[in-house]
């Protein structure tokens, strides 16, 4: 090897973890390594010492009663029933449904864009009502013509047909007339009469 | 019985493979022809999974949380939920490697759970060892009597007294590459860690407990 082998590639190294030809490799290097070679030595023998000291296996206390305690606990478990695996999707489901799909937000695209011009044309019929207003007429027989003059900023209407108003009809009848008991009633009247002056 | 399958199969042979304690004697393909007849619910199957495993499982969560009483507790927890989890376990790591794996959850919550637990006044009273029942199975670890150290031996008592001083993820991974022997991919997939972050534990860890040994380590 003629370059360093890289930290990750030495760890493995260093604790014996190399095999094939990246073991020969590195180790090719090593031999120009001297440091590197101690190191080693260094890991295994922190390895035998700590391997010998401290067992990899110990027997838990008891272990025939360890044993079966744990039998004991998974017998006494509620059994739980396994969540049900998801069908299978058929080949006729996996096309038909986003092509059904797909039509229906189509169908609704063009709903939509039909219900845009019906919009439209409700709003055009009313600013034509706003700017000619039909004039109602109770009675029949009169006819009401109006007429606007945005210039004079004036509107008039005018009516034909209505009956002359008899000289005869006394609109006192139609005013209200002050009585005795009500006297708040008076001041009110003379209080709108001094405003008029 | 609850069955990790829910396959109600009962094998009426004995399970295959022998039922040795030593997981490290133990092959991978005996382990995965236990397992598949476990997932089946054969549970004399699973019984000799246990005991192939248990020594191994064991040692680790001692050497992790050095409380013998805990470290049976969680031992079982391990193999219960392990058995739970059976029906998902598939072929692609050993059998040893995803029990780890299991044995790493399990005493994180067991530590975070302490953690909690601890917060609050220590009652020194249950560490009396005349409140102990003494026959009681999951006896507390107490100081050693002199000839139990002489048997354990000088030096793993020291060793055990370094681990302590590390942290968590420091003695874990000390525990799983210089005692149990894994590899550092093994590691990475037990603890859930990249490669590199492993590495980069293995040697700081390794630095700090050669420093607390320095008297040990340099006079071998």
């Amino acid at each position: 090897m003629n370059t360093n082998p890289d930290e990750s590639l030495l760890a493995l190294w260093l604790d014996d973890e190399l095999h094939g030809e990246e073991l020969v490799a590195v180790e090719a290097w090593a031999l120009t390594q001297p440091e590197q070679l101690a190191a080693r030595e260094e890991v295994r023998k922190w390895r035998a010492m700590m391997s010998a000291a401290v067992p990899a296996v110990e027997e838990p206390p008891f272990p025939d009663f360890f044993n079966s305690r744990i039998e004991k606990a998974i017998r006494e478990q509620p059994v739980v029933k396994p969540a049900p695996a998801p069908a299978k999707t058929s080949f006729w489901r996996s096309w038909f449904v986003p092509a059904t799909a797909f039509a229906g937000m189509a169908v609704a695209f063009w709903v939509g864009t039909q219900t845009k011009s019906t919009e439209s044309q409700v709003a055009q019929t009313v600013s034509q009502i706003q700017t000619a207003p039909v004039v109602y007429t109770p009675e029949q027989g009169v006819d009401a013509k109006w007429f606007a003059s945005s210039n004079a900023s004036a509107t008039v209407i005018v009516l034909e047909g209505v009956n002359a108003i008899p000289s005869t009809l006394d609109f006192s009848e139609t005013a209200s007339v002050p009585t005795s008991g009500n006297e708040n009633s008076d001041q009110a009247i003379g209080l709108q009469q001094g405003e008029r002056r | 019985m609850n069955k990790p399958s829910g396959n109600t199969s009962k094998n009426t042979q004995g399970p295959p493979g022998t039922a040795d304690s030593d997981a490290s004697n133990a092959d991978p393909d005996d382990d995965f022809r236990l397992v598949a007849l476990a997932q089946g619910g054969d549970m004399r199957s699973y019984d000799a999974l246990v005991t192939r495993h248990r020594g191994r499982i064991y040692a680790m969560i001692r050497n992790m949380i050095h409380q013998d009483a805990d470290a049976w507790d969680l031992s079982q927890e391990v193999f219960i939920k392990a058995w739970n989890a059976l029906p998902r376990f598939e072929a692609k790591a050993k059998f040893s490697t995803w029990l780890y794996r299991i044995t790493h959850n399990v005493v994180y919550d067991w530590t975070r759970k302490r953690k909690i637990e601890s917060a609050g006044e220590l009652n020194d009273e249950i560490f009396e060892r005349d409140r102990i029942d003494p026959a009681a199975v999951t006896a507390p670890a107490m100081g050693e009597a002199p000839d139990d150290l002489m048997a354990h031996g000088e030096l793993r008592q020291k060793i055990e007294a370094a681990l302590c001083k590390l942290s968590p993820e420091h003695r874990e991974v000390v525990v799983l590459k210089d005692v149990q022997g894994l590899s550092y991919k093994e590691i990475a997939d037990v603890m859930e860690s990249t490669l590199g972050t492993v590495m980069s534990r293995l040697f700081y860890a390794r630095q700090k407990l050669q420093a607390l040994l320095k008297d040990e380590y340099q006079s071998r």
